[in-house]
C-alpha cells in the first residue's frame, strides 16, 4: 500500500517539473536549434567517413550517419539521464526545497526518484524525435520493426545509468560536488562505448574493457535492432548481459544515497549548501 | 498527552554544542514560544522536531512518538521554515501548494481543492496564479505557513516566521497560528522579536547558546525584569540638582541615561514605589519632568536579564 501511495506521488514531480520547464521557452528552442545543429554536423563529418571501416550489422554497407546518430542518441540520453540523477537531490538542495520535501511524508526514493521522472521521460522522446527528424530528412536506412527490441534493450540499461547516477548523487550529497564525477564516468563509458567509432580501432586491451561496458553493449544491440533488423533472438544475449550489470548498478547506487542521506541527517547538515 | 515533550535534548555538530539539554513540553492548544539570540539553537530545535537532523541525546516526541526521520511522523508536523528559499519559484503559489498537497498523499483534485482553500485562509487567492518569484517576503511566509496548514497539522513548528516583516504582516502570521492554535494545534514559535510574546504565546523557553536560561510563562519572564526603570526627560538644566532630587527619591534613585542628553535621567523604582508618587516628589523638589516612558519593555529588560544581559 505504500508503495502505491509513493507511487501516485510521481505525477505531481512531473507536473512540477514540465511547468518549471515551459516557463524556459528560449532554453527550449535552443536545446531544438542545438540538436539540429547535432545532426547537420554529422551529416558532414558522414561524407568523409569510409563506410567500408564501419561494422556489419547484417544490413549490407552501413552509412556513418546510421551509426553515429544511434551512438549520439543513446550516449546522450545516457549522459542526460546520469546528469539528471546524479544532481537532482543537489538542485533541490541549491534552490532550499530539499527540506520542505523531506518534511512531507515522502520517502527519499520517491523524492529522488520523482526528481528525475520528468528528465526520465522527456529526454528519451526529444531524442527519438531527433533520430525519426534524422532520418527523415538525411534519408537515414533504420529498419522499424527493430524499434521494439531497441526499446527493450534501452530499457534493460536504463537501470544501470541510474545506478550510477545514484552513486553519483550519494557523492554530491556529501562532498557538495560530485555531477563533474558523474560527467566524467560518462565520458569514459562513451569513450568505451563505439558511439562515434567503431570499438575496432581501440586499442586491444581497452576492447577488453569495453567489452563489459553497458553502454556498449547496449549501443551494439540497438545498432543491431534498428539497422540490422535484428529480432529478439539476437537481442537477447545483450538484454541478459544488461540485466545483472544494471542490477548491480542499482544496487550499489541505492546503498551509496542512502547512506550519504543518512549521514546528512545524522549530521543535520541536510539543508546547507 | 503533551503534543510536543523534549527531555535532555543535545545536538552537536563536531565540536560545537547547539543543543545542551533542553527540556520542554508543549500542550495542545499552546504557543510555546522559543525565544534566544541568534545562534541560541532554536533552529536547531525545530529541526530535529521536525525529524531534518537527529539528536546526539536526548529525546523528543511528538504525540507521544520518538523524533526520527521517519515518515509517520513527518506527515504530523507543520514546519513553516525561516528562510523564503523553499518553494519552486517559477511555478504558481497555487501549483507549489497543490505540488506539496499530493506528497501529503491527496489526490489532484483534492489537493486543488484544499491548496486554494489555505491560499483563501492566508489572503492568497487573489495571488494564486502569480508565480512564487514576483511574491513579497510577507506573501512568501503567508505562503510557507499556507503549505504548513494543508494537513492541519496537530503540531506546527514556526521558525522566524516574522522576521524581517512590518508591523501589519507580522499581526497577520501571527493571527494564522493564533488561530491554528484556538483550533487545538500545538504552536511551537521560534523568534528573536520578544515583544511580540505578550498576549500571543502561553509559555516561553529562554536559549542561550544552545542551553535553557529561562522556561515558564511569559507573564513570570516579565516579572523577572525586576525594579522598574523609566527614562525621564527633565526641564533644561533641572538635573543641575541631582543631589536634592535623589534625597526627595529615597529609595529610589536617579541614574545617567544612556542617550548622554544631559536632562534626561533613568529614574530606577524601588520595590513597592509608585511611579507617581516618585514624580511628584520630583516635582516636589523642584524639577520639571516633561516625559517619562519605560527605557525598555519590561519583556526586554527580562529577557536580558535571563541571558545574561546579552541583546537579541
Amino acid at each position: 500500500m505504500i508503495a502505491v501511495a509513493e507511487l501516485r506521488k510521481l505525477p505531481a514531480f512531473v507536473r512540477r517539473d514540465f511547468l518549471v520547464f515551459m516557463s524556459y521557452r528560449m532554453a527550449f528552442v535552443t536545446d531544438l536549434i542545438f540538436i539540429g545543429a547535432q545532426a547537420l554536423l554529422f551529416s558532414f563529418l558522414a561524407r568523409i567517413v569510409d563506410p567500408g571501416r564501419l561494422p556489419d550489422y547484417g544490413a549490407g554497407a552501413v552509412g556513418y550517419l546510421e551509426f553515429v546518430m544511434i551512438g549520439v542518441v543513446v550516449s546522450a540520453v545516457a549522459t542526460l539521464l546520469l546528469q539528471s540523477v546524479a544532481t537532482a537531490i543537489r538542485n533541490e538542495q541549491m534552490i532550499g526545497t530539499l527540506e520542505a520535501l523531506l518534511t512531507s511524508p515522502t520517502s527519499p526514493v520517491t523524492i529522488q526518484a520523482g526528481s528525475i521522472a520528468f528528465d526520465a521521460l522527456f529526454v528519451p522522446i526529444r531524442m527519438a524525435v531527433l533520430l525519426v527528424a534524422t532520418a527523415i530528412v538525411f534519408g537515414l536506412h533504420l529498419d522499424a520493426g527493430g524499434i521494439l527490441p531497441a526499446m527493450v534493450v534501452f530499457a534493460a540499461f536504463v537501470p544501470f545509468v541510474w545506478g550510477l547516477g545514484l552513486v553519483g548523487a550519494g557523492g554530491t550529497l556529501t562532498f557538495r560536488r560530485g555531477g563533474g564525477i558523474a560527467a566524467a564516468s560518462m565520458t569514459v563509458l562513451a569513450l568505451l562505448s563505439g558511439a562515434f567509432f567503431p570499438l575496432e580501432l581501440l586499442p586491444q586491451w581497452l576492447q577488453t574493457l569495453a567489452a563489459v561496458n553497458p553502454l556498449a553493449i547496449a549501443l551494439d544491440a540497438i545498432r543491431e535492432a534498428l539497422i540490422g533488423g535484428a529480432g529478439w533472438s539476437a537481442i537477447r544475449g545483450d538484454v541478459l548481459a544488461l540485466v545483472p550489470l544494471s542490477a548491480v548498478a542499482m544496487l550499489a547506487g541505492a546503498a551509496a544515497f542512502r547512506a550519504a542521506l543518512a549521514r546528512e541527517l545524522r549530521n543535520g547538515t541536510l539543508g546547507l549548501y | 498527552m503533551a503534543a510536543v515533550a523534549v527531555r535532555d535534548l543535545s545536538r552537536c555538530f563536531g565540536a560545537v554544542e547547539a543543543l545542551r539539554g533542553v527540556s520542554l513540553t508543549v500542550a495542545p492548544g499552546e504557543i510555546h514560544a522559543v525565544l534566544g539570540p541568534n545562534g541560541a539553537g532554536k533552529t536547531t530545535l525545530l529541526r530535529v522536531l521536525s525529524g531534518l537532523a537527529e539528536p546526539t541525546a536526548g529525546v523528543a516526541d511528538i504525540l507521544g512518538r520518538r523524533a526520527s526521520p521517519g515518515r509517520e511522523r513527518r506527515g504530523a508536523v507543520g514546519l513553516v521554515p525561516s528562510g523564503d528559499r523553499s518553494f519552486y519559484e517559477r511555478i504558481s503559489a497555487l501549483e507549489n501548494l497543490m505540488f506539496f498537497a499530493r506528497l501529503w498523499g491527496l489526490a489532484a483534485r483534492p489537493a486543488r481543492v484544499r491548496a486554494q482553500a489555505v491560499l483563501e485562509a492566508v489572503g492568497l487567492q487573489e495571488a494564486a496564479r502569480r508565480p512564487v518569484n514576483t511574491f513579497s517576503h510577507g506573501m512568501q511566509k503567508r505562503l510557507s505557513f499556507a503549505r504548513a496548514l494543508l494537513t492541519e497539522p496537530p503540531v506546527l513548528l514556526v521558525d522566524e516566521a516574522t522576521h524581517d516583516l512590518d508591523p501589519a504582516a507580522a499581526t497577520q502570521v501571527r493571527a494564522l497560528a493564533t488561530e491554528r492554535a484556538e483550533a487545538g494545534a500545538a504552536i511551537v514559535w521560534a523568534t528573536q522579536r520578544i515583544e511580540e510574546l505578550p498576549g500571543f504565546a502561553g509559555n516561553v523557553t529562554v536559549l542561550q547558546r544552545g542551553a535553557v536560561c529561562f522556561s515558564g510563562s511569559v507573564t513570570a519572564l516579565t516579572a523577572v525584569a525586576g525594579a522598574d526603570r523609566h527614562l525621564l526627560g527633565f526641564a533644561r538644566g533641572a538635573l543641575a540638582a541631582r543631589a536634592e532630587l535623589e534625597a526627595a527619591l529615597g529609595a529610589s534613585r536617579l541614574e545617567p541615561a544612556r542617550d548622554g542628553d544631559p536632562d534626561h535621567a533613568v529614574l530606577v523604582l524601588a520595590p513597592g514605589m509608585p511611579l507617581g508618587r516618585a514624580i511628584a516628589a520630583l516635582e516636589q523638589a523642584g524639577a520639571t519632568v516633561l516625559s517619562c516612558r519605560d527605557e525598555r519593555p519590561p519583556i526586554e529588560r527580562a529577557f536580558l536579564a535571563v541571558t545574561g544581559g546579552r541583546a537579541a
